[in-house]
């Protein structure tokens, strides 16, 4: 009778948890909501690309199908259909057509936990989680699914029979799984300040501490770059490379059978920057006010922290694509030196320090969320900041074309043909 | 001192002597890469490790005279966990010594051997102290993955490859089969602890416990395959040859003690109540081992697969004293593992002196006529042949170890008087390969053309006559011995019937 | 079982579906007209030489041990880093805060311990150089 009684009031009061009928129900509603919309945004993510590859190179870009090319993508989808598969002699046939949806599926899956919005409260039904589904397992749930990745792109490499599918697909299991180390590590800084693996409450811990960027921003930059090279895009596209590898993996792919491997691509950029806007960035949290993080909940509210998530995730978006059009590729050996000898052991370094930093801090009995304990972690970061990018990365653990450490050699060797008078042809 | 186990510094106090060779292997497997791979940089961290091993003896020595205890916990600390160490110390210490010299002569250039020895090592002492099925799972672990590196160590021999594969998957399985084991004692009990276990195990009549039986058969099954016990002795004869010879005989002696010591601590802590279920599965692995290690041992010509099925029949005979399931006979097990390790050492310590390069001249016409030119050798291979056969006062302590071990077969409450028929007439019957290599060395010509056998290392001569001296000093004063081994015996907590949890 | 997996199961449904729907149906719509030279394996232009399944480098392999044991240790770390106040604490917490003069560390040596262990392993490979491409 009183359960009864419970689950009426929970029923009526928008504020409270839906019932378990109404939670699967509301689950398919977002599940398929969610997933609709999310393969939009990948869709014009392509989109996004050529017209931000294009105003980067000053060129046009797509902009005659629909207004400003806007029905580009269904047009590329159209022509992807009908297209003939290619389909070459000694391929491997059920790993091969397996392989696209063995990379597409786990893209699709992967941003299930990550919140995207303060709860919706739905009259007569209850408080609606803005998150496909609150995972306990959270973060672990995304790690997981994210390596499945792998699995697609090194059988199509394999079952191509390409060499160049089969080295594209090799080196990008080697890198996936290289980086996939520091990323997991990056974000161990990240659980030791929430306490938690559950997304939502990392989100939460942000709301109450600041964002993890400004208290973590060595983990966050290691995160980032561990997700370039996750995603294989420009600086780490060696598994695509088309100057060594034509098209890597997917060389002797064409067709929707092709067009699977770019949308997981794309669908995987959405997601780190979903995940970077989570961990790093408050999710959905909007800066400099706390109106948006305490009941009650209102649609208003909703409205806005999605707006807000949304812009966030589009910046590291569009991060990811200017990144691709400006900076060139690593050599391979730079790329896993940087992943093992660079990140990793920065990765653990970072997590003593930081684990004996909290610690000191608790030891101290200051609160998590007082100024005081958030002003020691912000010390600590600058500390680290300041000694990583100015102190130990002068051009001699990742060389660039044209480091200071380059230039001061080739004004000593100046200097020495100058003393000498070899080259002014006195001495002969 | 009794330690708390519960109380982590206490607990690392109780590891103290495991602690110890751990923290030195990690420090020298950091040496032993910082240099480029070199005969002088491999006898360095020889040197060094042997250096540790010796501290490490000394301290399991000094803690063994400080009469400690602990409560129950995942640990035991008694006598039989320092014996059990020391005997495995030796062999590594052994190995070492023999390794310096003899990866010189095979051009085994890695100082990583010596360190993974050390590993190993820590792995037995490891699966010594073990007083939980997680640790013990741990310390097998640690231990075999060392020895399937170091079973190829040799990268240039086929054999060494093929044995080192063989040994790896085979290995692998039998872990299988031991996880298995412990999931379903566990699934059925609810503890992993030795002690609890043993303790729910009489309560809870756990006797006719279909998931119960299987987990002690399958156990039974792991710990078969570690100490190569016929019918799971199929890898050993190819590992042990391919194998480098320091390594089989680290193999045949250390390895087999500790996992048989772990044997015996689960079977005599954990599973005395399964008493009736065991009992007829290991008096049949002890006959079938007896049997078929000396029998095919009677066909060898190579002496390093001589030696081990003669290691299979030791096995047998070792199972006997597990068969006994009493304290007299861990007694007798762990004065029979002295006196085998200080034999088996020797003649593979012998078998490395009259070897060459490539792991040839291992074959028993190699042999003939080893008097004329090596006569120390061959009368210290001769001490080792008779220890191993258990003949009176030539044989030093092997006699004893043979006489305690009927012994405390007969004397068992449940006599076994058939299973010690046929440890006599095994013996008899392995006299047949023994006294054959010493006919061969002492009573035939040395072949002509045949070359001298090469000029002896001065550590592996040390480890031939040491155990030889050993042997004989030790069967004049056997006494001293049995007295140590029977301070020896696995000291199980005290069972309280009142204390005990009812199995769920 | 917590109810908040039902709707990973519904998006993993609707992805499933989809990548099933998608080649399908482009099999279904698109025209095959397969000759000799379409069918071979791109190599630039040039006949295939031999099988493209051959021995690939041993630093594949390498990357792939090293990466079980340092995912493991992740793997290790993250409830490690979750439970992190509660692990530093030598009495339950109260309401998320350790009590005044209860700060214990255990959490912290625990994981310096593993963590030296750890990096034994990974100065060794480096040393070795197996994280050393070429």
């Amino acid at each position: 009778m009183t359960h009864a009684m419970s689950l009426l009031l929970q029923a009526a009061n928008p504020q409270l948890p839906p019932t378990d009928g109404m939670f699967i129900l509301f689950g398919l509603i977002k599940a398929g909501a969610a997933f609709g919309i999310y393969m939009l945004c990948v869709a014009y993510t392509t989109l996004a690309e050529r017209r931000v590859a294009a105003w980067i190179q000053d060129r046009l870009g797509p902009n005659r199908v629909g207004w400003e090319g806007f029905l580009q993508p269904i047009a590329d989808g159209v022509k992807n259909f009908m297209k003939e598969e290619s389909m070459p002699g000694g391929v491997n046939k059920a790993l091969f057509i397996l392989a696209p949806a063995l990379a597409f599926v786990p893209a699709m899956i992967t941003w299930a936990v990550i919140p995207f919005a303060s709860p919706l409260p739905v009259p007569g039904v209850g408080l609606i989680d803005m998150v496909v589904a609150d995972l306990p397992v959270g973060f672990l749930f995304t790690l997981a699914i994210s390596s499945l990745g792998v699995y697609g792109v090194t059988i199509a490499g394999w079952s191509s029979n390409n060499k160049y599918a089969l080295l594209g697909g090799l080196r990008a299991s080697a890198q996936m799984i290289s980086y996939e180390i520091a990323m997991g590590m990056s974000t161990v800084c990240v659980l030791l300040l929430a306490g938690n693996v559950n997304l939502s409450a990392v989100v939460s811990q942000q709301q109450a501490q600041g964002w993890n960027v400004l208290l973590l921003t060595l983990a966050f930059f290691i995160f980032a770059v561990a997700a370039l090279a996750e995603t294989n895009r420009v600086p780490f596209d060696l598994p695509e490379a088309e100057s060594e590898l034509i098209a890597g993996y997917h060389a002797e792919y064409s067709s929707m059978r092709y067009s699977m491997f770019p949308l997981a691509e794309y669908a995987n950029i959405i997601t780190s920057s979903s995940l970077i806007v989570a961990l790093f960035f408050g999710g959905w949290d909007i800066p400099f006010t706390t109106w948006d993080n305490l009941p009650p909940w209102t649609i208003t509210k909703t409205l806005a922290t999605m707006g807000m998530y949304v812009s966030k995730v589009m910046f590291f978006v569009f991060a990811f694509i200017w990144l691709r059009w400006t900076v060139p590729r690593f050599r391979y050996d730079q790329l896993m030196s940087l992943g093992w000898k660079v990140l990793l052991p920065m990765a653990l370094l970072y997590i003593t320090a930081v684990a004996s930093m909290v610690l000191a801090l608790d030891y101290a009995a200051l609160a998590r969320e007082g100024m005081a304990f958030r002003g020691a972690m912000l010390g600590m970061n600058l500390v680290f900041v300041v000694l990583v990018f100015w102190v130990l990365d002068r051009g001699r653990i990742i060389s660039p074309a044209f480091s200071r450490l380059e230039r001061e050699r080739v004004n000593r060797l100046r200097a020495v043909a100058e003393r000498s008078d070899l080259l002014t042809g006195k001495g002969a | 001192m009794i330690f708390d186990l519960a109380n982590p510094s206490q607990l690392m106090q109780a590891l103290g002597p495991d602690l110890l060779l751990i923290v030195g292997a990690i420090v020298l497997m950091l040496w032993a890469a910082w240099r480029p791979e070199s005969d002088e940089h491999q006898r360095a961290v020889g040197r060094a490790s042997l250096a540790l091993v010796a501290a490490t003896i000394a301290m399991t020595l000094w803690y063994s005279t400080r009469g400690m205890s602990s409560n129950v916990g995942v640990i035991a600390v008694d006598n039989f966990r320092w014996a059990t160490d020391l005997i495995c110390l030796l062999g590594a210490f052994g190995a070492i010594a023999l390794g310096m010299e003899y990866n010189v002569r095979e051009r085994i250039l890695p100082a990583e051997s010596h360190v993974l020895v050390l590993f190993a090592t820590a792995g037995m002492m490891i699966l010594a102290a073990a007083r939980d099925l997680m640790i013990v799972f741990l310390g097998i672990e640690l231990m075999s993955v060392a020895i399937y590196v170091l079973v190829g160590l040799n990268r240039r021999s086929p054999k060494a490859a093929e044995g080192s594969l063989k040994y790896f998957l085979l290995g692998a399985f039998a872990t299988a089969f031991l996880l298995y084991g412990i999931a379903l004692i566990y699934g059925s009990t609810g503890s992993t602890n030795l002690t609890e276990i043993g303790q729910r195990v009489v309560a809870g009549n756990f006797v006719a416990h279909p998931m119960m039986l299987a987990g002690t058969g399958l156990l039974l099954v792991g710990f078969g395959f570690k100490v190569a016990a016929a019918p799971f002795h199929m890898w050993a004869p190819d590992v042990y040859e391919g194998a480098p010879t320091p390594i089989t005989a680290f193999m045949a002696t250390a390895v087999k003690a500790a996992a048989f010591a772990t044997f015996l601590r689960v079977w005599l802590e954990a599973l005395p109540g399964m008493g009736d279920a065991w009992f007829t599965p290991i008096w049949w692995l002890a006959a079938v081992a007896m049997f078929v290690g000396n029998t095919v041992a009677l066909s060898q010509r190579n002496l390093k697969r001589l030696l081990a099925y003669s290691s299979i029949a030791h096995s047998g005979y070792l199972l006997v004293a597990v068969a006994t399931g009493t304290l007299g006979g861990s007694a007798a097990f762990l004065f029979y593992l002295v006196a085998y390790t200080l034999a088996s050492y020797g003649a593979f310590a012998v078998v490395i002196a009259v070897g060459r390069e490539g792991d040839a001249n291992n074959d028993l016409s190699d042999y003939e006529g080893l008097w004329h030119v090596r006569p120390g050798l061959a009368i210290a291979m001769a001490v080792f042949m008779l220890s191993l056969m258990g003949f009176p006062i030539f044989g030093g302590i092997g006699f004893f170890g043979k006489w305690y071990l009927l012994m405390a077969a007969i004397e068992a409450p449940r006599p076994l008087t058939t299973l010690a028929v046929v440890l006599v007439l095994t013996s008899v019957v392995s006299a047949g390969y023994y006294l054959n290599v010493v006919r061969v060395m002492f009573m035939k010509a040395r072949p002509d053309g045949a070359a001298d056998p090469e000029r002896t290392g001065s550590l592996t001569r040390g480890v031939v006559y040491a155990t030889a001296v050993a042997i004989l000093v030790l069967g004049l004063v056997p006494s001293r011995v049995i007295g140590w081994s029977r301070a020896g015996v696995p000291r199980a907590p005290q069972i309280q019937a009142a204390s005990v949890d009812a199995p769920r | 079982m917590d109810r908040n997996y039902i709707p990973v199961l519904f998006l993993l449904g609707i992805a499933v579906l989809t990548a099933v729907a998608i080649i399908g149906l482009s099999h279904l719509v698109m025209r095959s007209r397969p000759t000799p030279v379409k069918q071979q394996p791109y190599e630039s232009g040039m006949p295939p030489l031999g099988d493209a399944r051959e021995r690939f480098s041993i630093k594949f392999y390498m990357v792939a041990m090293l990466f079980i044991v340092f995912d493991i240790e992740t793997v290790f770390m993250i409830p490690w880093a979750a439970y992190y106040r509660q692990l530093s604490c030598a009495v339950p917490l109260v309401g998320g805060a350790c009590p005044a003069g209860q700060i214990s560390f255990f959490g912290l040596g625990e994981m310096l311990v593993f963590m030296a262990i750890l990096l034994a392993g990974f100065v060794y490979v480096w040393k070795k150089g197996a994280l050393q491409w070429d």
